[in-house]
């Protein structure tokens, strides 16, 4: 599980910084009660009087964004470490931070303690304790009517979804060895990217049943309209347990697990289930929600006029402007070396135009953004945003394939058009600029808007190095909601506005060239 | 009448060349070439194709660098190192496809180098424009695009953009070659005008009436070489050479 969190981390759309979140808690009668009321016993990892609590908020409902806002982090490990907080009577800040950072950051004493639903493991406890609070359990879910299953075995030969590089699959690979030694035909593991492809799969019958953890099903019940239903819980060990971590101290330990054990008592604890759906009444529930409607209008346009949509729509103009701008601006000058003469340039450039055609897009972005910073640790640093990275990587990228457009553009320009200016006593610059390049732009333009398109619709790669791209948007929406259809159909709808826009400028611009069609250049005289 | 290849080129003739030879790696394209044109006269390149006519009359604009040998313009030695702006806003050159700029009107290609070499106001390179359209009978079309223009047509308006430049040689690359017969009478009636204007005009062509009525001398080429130099009329009755010979027998027969 902390593996696949990892995963999912890395994935996630949401790029945090690491920020802080100060939440003032309980308000100024707490903290002024406290003063009289403070228990001498506060824990050591309780440091300034505050609670800090790191967490990776990407994991509903544990800890995630639950809006638009990306900096209220809610959950109920939020939940869980307010109460905390008001059980010292401290007050509580939040740090948010990538997953992979969370550990070190607990190791470094920046925060008091992780809650960010993560899995008890013993390995974990090795360097750190861990106090449960929440007890979960691996979960094989299928579609609605499905018969329940009696063991893992059953699962043989048919096709299960899971996290791609979760310990899921990991999991159901011991699961195979021991069918091959059965004799039995292996689960088919389909991996996706996702979660919430996992669970398309399995909406949509392509599989039939996906691995998840029990209570990110039950608070995600609403959203899959009784759609699903849990047809085995595996007898794994792990999978059991949520639990809070600290620096290994065995008093704070004990003072944490009293502080939940009060929760439990007082009933906060079957509160916080209660509101976050987690109860066990929760797979009850499941069976009484009605079906959703096919498409629901409502969603769709309110997707149509959401300011995430626009501003992602806005975000894929302009990293496909500017992009196809610094190609174009690139390759003009690429394009006459090449039709040069023979030289270590042209070489170089040939080079460049084979790499950058032959490598795929997705792999150049990631190339980018991943293992640049290796090399030259500037790319480390915040300026070099995901926006900044695409930037670079498709502007590259398109200049390779926009050279060839130019090279083809002024190639195609009849050489006495360049004798005829030289004749005129016209400069090597002046030929260019006034006879070869408006000539050459005609031929070129037609492939260029292509190429645009084209690239306007590259862009959605970039969701994988965290741009917040109109798919981004619309996936992160989808991950939220679990409502398809509604969010493709919106992002299909600007994709296409913003296609068709361009094909339209294509035609205004295309009117210019008159010249070159002898029935236009003699309409427009009239 | 031809000079001396050993002596130095004559400052007072307009173009004169001395061994002017040219290759195209193992082609000889132009083989030590030697003769003077005076200002004024008007020459007629003749020669089967591939003798290197076009060659020759594109080294005095150097649109073809020639490779040795000497190249003087009005008095100036044309080498490398030579101010290729000023040597062809002096030397002007006709196409045999006019080569006029498609993406432009026909006033704007007369007046698209006055106006960017020789920074001749808008107004100014329009007027002069219109005059020289006017002379080469095509005023009425300066707003057109070229490709709505016929062949003949677009050939005066190339005549026309050349004469913008005020040049004091006029080269004509096989100007005629690919109109038809009743184009080709319009656009020499321009050249014997530009001819009678006093112009040095050097001109390739097949068109046998020009050669005859307006050249001062004929040049007949063969294999990069210069095989005659006389007098149109001497040239049609009596060539000198068996070559020049064949070459009008064809032309005659064609």
């Amino acid at each position: 599980m902390t593996h696949s969190m990892a995963q999912f981390m890395r994935r996630c759309p949401f790029r945090l910084r690491p920020r802080v979140l100060a939440a003032a808690l309980g308000g100024a009668l707490a903290i002024a009660g406290s003063a009289l009321a403070a228990d001498p016993d506060l824990p050591g990892f309780i440091h300034d009087g505050t609670l800090t609590v790191c967490t990776n908020p990407t994991l509903p409902p544990m800890t995630f964004v639950n809006g638009t806002d990306v900096n209220a982090v809610d959950g109920i490990d939020m939940d869980i470490a307010h109460r905390l907080a008001e059980y010292w009577h401290v007050p509580m800040v939040v740090t948010t931070m990538d997953f992979t950072g969370l550990f070190p950051s607990l190791a470094a004493q920046r925060c008091s303690m992780v809650a960010s639903g993560i899995i008890k493991l013993p390995d974990r406890e090795k360097n750190f304790d861990a106090v449960s609070y929440q007890d979960t359990a691996l979960v094989v879910v299928a579609r609605a009517g499905t018969p329940p299953l009696s063991s893992m075995t059953d699962l043989s030969g048919k096709t299960v979804a899971v996290q791609s590089g979760t310990s899921y699959s990991a999991r159901l690979a011991k699961e195979n060895e021991a069918l091959a030694q059965a004799g039995r035909a292996p689960i088919i593991i389909q991996q996706y990217p996702t979660e919430d492809q996992v669970v398309q799969q399995v909406l949509i019958g392509r599989v039939f049943a996906f691995a998840s953890q029990d209570v990110e099903l039950y608070y995600r019940q609403e959203q899959l309209h009784g759609k699903v239903n849990v047809i085995l819980v595996p007898p794994y060990p792990e999978y059991r347990h949520f639990a809070l971590y600290i620096r290994k101290n065995a008093h704070d330990r004990e003072l944490l697990e009293q502080a939940i054990a009060t929760m439990g008592q007082n009933g906060q604890m079957a509160a916080i289930q209660k509101k976050w759906a987690i109860s066990p009444d929760a797979a009850k529930a499941l069976a009484h929600t009605p079906p959703a409607p096919m498409f629901r209008w409502d969603t769709f346009f309110s997707a149509l006029t959401s300011t995430a949509f626009m501003r992602g729509a806005f975000i894929t103009l302009a990293v496909a402007v500017l992009s196809h701008f610094t190609a174009i601006m690139i390759s003009i000058p690429m394009a006459l070396a090449l039709n040069g003469r023979d030289s270590l340039l042209k070489m170089v450039l040939k080079g460049y135009v084979s790499v950058f055609r032959g490598a795929p897009t997705l792999l150049q972005l990631l190339f980018i953004w991943n293992a640049l910073p290796q090399f030259l640790p500037v790319f480390r640093e915040a300026w070099f945003t995901p926006f900044l990275a695409t930037w670079l990587s498709l502007s590259i990228n398109e200049s390779a394939y926009q050279v060839e457009i130019n090279r083809a553009a002024l190639g195609a320009v009849d050489k006495g058009q360049e004798l005829a200016g030289d004749a005129l006593a016209m400069s090597r610059r002046q030929v260019y600029r006034h006879v070869i390049f408006p000539q050459a732009l005609r031929i070129a333009l037609p492939p260029t808007i292509n190429e645009f398109i084209s690239l306007l619709k590259t862009t959605s790669l970039a969701s994988v190095i965290s741009l917040q791209e109109l798919l981004a948007v619309t996936q992160i929406q989808v991950a939220r909601t679990f409502e398809f259809t509604e969010y493709y159909a919106a992002a299909l709808v600007y994709y296409l506005g913003m296609v068709f826009f361009f094909l339209f400028l294509q035609k205004r611009v295309e009117r210019r060239f008159a010249w070159a069609d002898r029935h236009k250049a003699t309409a427009n005289e009239s | 009448m031809n000079p001396d290849p050993k002596s130095m080129p004559d400052p007072s003739a307009m173009i004169s060349v001395r061994n002017l030879s040219k290759l195209y790696k193992d082609f000889i394209a132009l083989d030590r070439i030697s003769f003077d044109v005076q200002r004024g006269e008007k020459i007629v390149v003749l020669g089967p194709s591939g003798s290197g006519k076009s060659t020759l009359i594109r080294c005095f604009n150097r649109i073809e660098p020639h490779d040795s040998g000497i190249l003087s313009i009005d008095g100036q030695v044309i080498n490398a190192q030579s101010d290729l702006t000023q040597l062809r806003a002096t030397v002007g050159l006709v196409f045999q496809n006019y080569n006029l700029f498609p993406h432009l009107s026909v006033l704007d290609n007369c007046t698209l180098a006055p106006r960017l070499v020789k920074k001749t106001p808008r107004a100014e390179a329009e007027a002069m424009a219109m005059r020289f359209l006017k002379q080469v009978n095509i005023a009425e079309q300066a707003n057109k695009y070229p490709i709505q223009l016929s062949g003949g047509q677009q050939q005066r308006v190339a005549i026309a953009r050349a004469l913008c430049m005020q040049p004091e040689v006029m080269l004509f690359d096989e100007p005629t070659a690919a109109l038809d017969p009743e184009a080709i009478s319009g656009v020499v009636a321009i050249m014997n005008d530009l001819a009678q204007q006093g112009i040095t005009t050097l001109c390739v062509t097949h068109e046998m009436g020009f050669a005859r009525h307006i050249a001062d001398r004929i040049i007949f080429m063969d294999k990069g070489r210069i095989l005659e130099i006389t007098p149109p009329a001497e040239f049609f009755t009596n060539p000198k050479t068996q070559r020049a010979r064949d070459f009008l027998d064809q032309m005659i027969s064609y």
